[in-house]
């Protein structure tokens, strides 16, 4: 019975842990081989041709460098921005800031591709709400800003990737000793000089890691492009991977595109872990005050509110504004007409068109089965990282941490060249093993961050008291890692309910999910992408309201 | 000329009045040191002084200047009052060097470059950190984060320097070598200071007057010696850690000098009445007796016994006992002579070391 015990504790999370390189190790592996093979009179030969082939390309040198202006603008702006909503909202007394601590967070539960169409509704040169609002009411015209282009993309992304910096710079914002603040305060320092000199170095470590995060994220992010990039032929990286796998398709060369951003993507996140690991500053020590808040008088808080108001306007209520109005429009003009409101588009996605209904219950058997999956996994993976085998823990974490940068497209079109010429080809399965690959490691991060919380001497007196393994892992670690569980859960779910870019390439008729029926559609109707998008949305906010009851807010966190 | 002179300094927190009505001086140079349990308010008075709270009623004066006045709406921020702090944790800027935290109040001030470092070394050498200007603030131990601290608070000669709990994180042989260095500094310098401690040593050795505070005001005010053997209340006793036992006045006295008090039907004892208490003659009173001055021995015969061991617990170089005598338990402290639980022992006790409070 004790040896029992002994075996599942090894073995169990062991092999977690080995799925979880496997996940990562396939595809990898196939995108390396694939990359070096090319196709001479039917057979295969080894050759670095894909590369001069991608290399040659005018068209390769574009998507890098649209990819790489695009998120180096998207991370200095996301920080920014990040920054000065996570400064409002834990050290002044801007009112509302209770409120807009969530509010800033919503945009990081929506989906890029839905807020990016909605920007769409919103900005179209031709047949975009605000230009007709403005035109018809102020006079002045509009058509300059043009959606459509490399700014939009970084303006869309910066939307949505300002709430990454938001998370991590808030703890560190929060929870710093006020010692370092008041220390330098008392000894001749105004409040800006301390601003500046104090306070914004000891997040910059934060700061570091969420602009890395950032920029690796949002330059390989499909959804953006796609939609704002590829209808006016501006070459971004994911969109132009996506490309080459289309018909006539170059899966050599997509392979060669896939090893650079892998390589570019994997070097990046071995330094940051090498690098910022190190840098890191003890910044909260035992005994210590909060930092206390400033009042802000009357202008900074106007500007404050201002700030605030762009923020949540633009990346939250503007874009759910225009969505609502779309998906009740028969025909989309740029204007809504209340006579021709309906609620057709609704009727035909959810009860006559097989398309979108069977992409909503692709889309909810993902998320549900992957989440479940994802977290069990997880529980295995954060159990062998604290508590296996010390010597191979930190490789371990490395590996299994690598896929959180790679670009779902990449992870895709590693998957697609395994399953080729296999019976998993377009079915939904292939499509749960890439989101697990490429998502399961947040929630393997979240775990084990809170099996470190727990001391293992709670498990300790369990086994001394008689419990086996099972039973201690049952009734007492389970239990304590529950809220880190949920929350993980309902992240997974969220991820998996609204993602595009590992699905684009996988999906086949009848495996389409939410997301992919939105891209399909999007040539014929905006009425059914926008109620298709309300749909997804509804599913987020519940996954999102969920999230918010079972987590303890921050500011109670802090009292 | 006082350096700092506090009026009616009220601070409340929601409800709870964290400090309440609490009025001292310190004079220029001099040392003052505010003691007392956890929570009954020493940090708050010492952020008031620094501006880092704001304090709801009262008047503070740095140097004849007043720096806070609540009728008159004066309330100066931090870096305008022209002090230094070292905080409990001691604060030390992990992106920044040991020089360029000890730097950091002359370059906020405008300083040339040259001269700061000059300076900062300087101020380096004094607390014992010379050679470490270059090294990362973060590669120091506890010690000499501790000094760079001190050394930051002290760099542009402030009028007046506030120390929190500065010596409750170093281990104890740290501590005792720390408190002997940072006394002869702020001789040598003349900086006026207030230190924030729950520690009596410290407070005893650090400075010059003592506060001892209890629940947000004022318990006790007087040179640390009297403030030692002397306590004024119940509450002061317990915190220096004396027997405090309950007992009745007694109306006659064999000898004009001193008091008695019955403790138990069998044990009466002489001692002196603190100072400004109004006891009365039949009326209870607490009569408190510093444990060291509480002898025990073994009776040279056994019938001399007074009392017998009650608990032993052995410190190193001291014991304590917990003794019954004549129905009364008093706790004692005294070198290590081995005692065990159950012995007989002679109890001796000076009369001079009762002290009667009401
Ligand atoms: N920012 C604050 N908000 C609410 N209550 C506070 C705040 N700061 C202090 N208090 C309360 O005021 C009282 C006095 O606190 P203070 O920190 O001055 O005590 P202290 O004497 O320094 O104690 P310690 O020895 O534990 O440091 C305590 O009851 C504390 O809980
Ligand atoms: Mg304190």
């Amino acid at each position: 019975m004790s040896g029992q015990g002994e075996w599942a504790q090894k073995r169990l999370p062991a092999a977690g842990v080995a799925v979880g390189v496997i996940l990562i190790a396939g595809p990898f592996l196939a995108t390396v081989v694939r990359s070096l093979l090319v196709w001479r009179d039917d057979s295969p030969h080894l050759s670095l041709g894909n590369f001069a082939n991608l290399f040659g390309d005018a068209r390769f040198v574009s998507a890098a460098t649209n990819t790489l202006v695009a998120g180096v603008c998207t991370t200095f702006f996301s920080l920014i921005l990040g920054f000065s909503l996570a400064f409002l909202v834990c050290r002044t007394d801007m009112p509302g800031r209770r409120w807009l601590e969530t509010a800033n967070l919503v945009p990081f539960f929506l989906s890029p591709y839905v807020g990016a169409i909605s920007w769409i509704y919103l900005l179209a040169p031709h047949g975009g709400l605000l230009p007709a609002l403005v035109r018809t009411h102020l006079g002045i015209s509009l058509e300059w800003l043009n959606i459509y282009s490399v700014p939009g993309v970084i303006f869309v992304l910066t939307l949505f990737y300002t709430p990454y910096v938001y998370l991590f710079v808030t703890p560190p914002l929060r929870e710093m000793d006020a010692s370092f603040e008041d220390a330098a305060r008392v000894h001749g320092a105004s409040f800006w000089y301390t601003t500046r000199h104090i306070t914004l170095p000891l997040v910059m470590p934060a700061m570091l890691s969420a602009g890395l995060i950032v920029f690796v994220t949002s330059a390989g992010l499909f959804d953006v492009p796609l939609a704002l990039a590829a209808p006016r032929g501006i070459r971004f990286m994911p969109t132009e991977i996506f490309a080459m796998v289309q018909y006539p398709s170059d899966l050599g060369k997509a392979a060669a595109f896939g090893m650079v951003v892998l390589t570019v993507t994997v070097m990046l996140t071995l330094w940051q872990r090498k690098f910022l690991a190190g840098r890191r500053f003890d910044t909260i020590t035992g005994k210590g005050y909060r930092p206390r808040t400033i009042k802000l008088r009357l202008p900074t808080k106007i500007a404050a509110l201002t700030l605030e108001a762009i923020y949540v306007g633009g990346g939250v209520v503007l874009p759910l504004f225009v969505l609502l109005l779309v998906s009740f429009s028969k025909l989309w003009t740029g204007r809504f007409l209340w006579r021709t409101a309906t609620t057709g588009n609704y009727e035909y996605i959810l009860t006559k068109y097989d398309l979108t209904r069977t992409a909503i219950a692709n889309s909810l058997f993902l998320a549900v089965t992957g989440a479940t999956i994802g977290v069990g996994l997880a529980v295995l993976q954060g159990y062998y990282l604290t508590r296996g085998n010390p010597k191979r823990r930190a490789l371990m974490e490395t590996l299994l941490s690598l896929p959180l940068g790679i670009p779902g497209i990449i992870l895709g079109l590693g998957f697609l060249i395994m399953a080729l010429h296999t019976p998993l080809y377009s079915t939904l399965t292939i499509i749960l093993i890439a989101y697990i690959a490429r998502f399961q490691p947040f929630a393997t991060r979240n775990v084990t961050a809170m099996f470190m919380a727990i001391n293992p001497e709670l498990e300790q007196s369990a086994r001394a008291s008689g419990a086996t393994w099972k039973q201690t892992m049952r009734h007492i670690v389970l239990p304590l890692l529950k809220p880190s569980l949920i929350a993980s859960w309902l992240m997974l779910f969220v991820i998996f309910i609204r993602e595009l870019g590992a699905t684009i390439l996988l999906y086949a008729q009848g495996t389409e999910t939410i997301s992919v029926a939105m891209v399909v559609l999007s040539e014929r109707s905006s009425g059914y992408v926008a109620a298709l998008a309300v749909v997804q949305l509804i599913l987020l906010l519940v996954a999102f309201i969920a999230f918010q009851i079972t987590r303890t807010p921050i500011s109670q966190r802090s009292t | 000329m006082s350096s700092v002179r506090v009026q009616g300094l009220t601070k409340r927190f929601g409800n709870h009045a964290a400090v309440f009505e609490v009025s001292f001086d310190v004079p220029t140079g001099g040392t003052i040191a505010l003691l007392g349990p956890s929570g009954c308010g020493k940090t708050t008075i010492l952020r008031c002084l620094a501006g880092l709270e704001t304090p709801d009623f009262g008047v503070i004066d740095i140097d004849g200047e007043p720096v806070f006045d609540h009728a008159k709406g004066i309330d100066l921020a931090p870096e305008r009052r022209g002090l230094g702090i070292v905080f409990q944790s001691y604060a030390v800027w992990p992106h920044m060097t040991v020089a360029e935290n000890v730097a950091f109040p002359l370059k906020v001030r405008g300083m040339g470059a040259a001269e700061r470092k000059d300076r900062a070394a300087r101020m380096l050498e004094l607390v014992g950190l010379k050679g470490f200007e270059d090294r990362s603030a973060t590669l120091v131990s506890g010690g000499q984060q501790q000094r760079i601290a001190l050394a930051r608070a002290l760099v542009h000669e402030p009028r007046l320097v506030l120390f929190d709990e500065a010596l409750s994180n170093l281990d104890t042989r740290l501590r005792q070598q720390m408190r002997m260095e940072l006394r002869m500094l702020q001789e040598r310098l003349g900086f006026t200071a207030v230190y924030v401690t729950h520690d009596q040593a410290e407070a005893f050795g650090l400075a010059d007057t003592v506060i001892l505070m209890n629940n947000g005001a004022i318990e006790i005010t007087g040179p640390s010696r009297e403030v030692f053997l002397h306590p004024r209340s119940a509450f002061a006793a317990r915190f220096f850690g004396m027997n405090v036992l309950e007992g009745r006045l007694l109306e006659s006295q064999s000898d004009p000098r001193y008091l008695e008090a019955e403790l138990s039907p069998r044990l009466i004892v002489r001692g002196v009445a603190a100072p400004e208490q109004d006891l009365q003659p039949n009326g209870r009173v607490l009569a408190c007796i510093r444990k060291d001055a509480v002898h025990v021995f073994r009776p040279e015969r056994p019938e001399d016994a007074t009392g017998t061991i009650v608990a032993a617990s052995f410190l190193g170089a001291e014991e304590e006992y917990l003794v019954e005598v004549a129905g009364v338990r008093i706790q004692t402290i005294g070198a290590a002579v081995g005692l065990q639980k159950g012995d007989a022992v002679c109890v001796t006790m000076a009369a001079d070391e009762w002290v009667f409070v009401r």
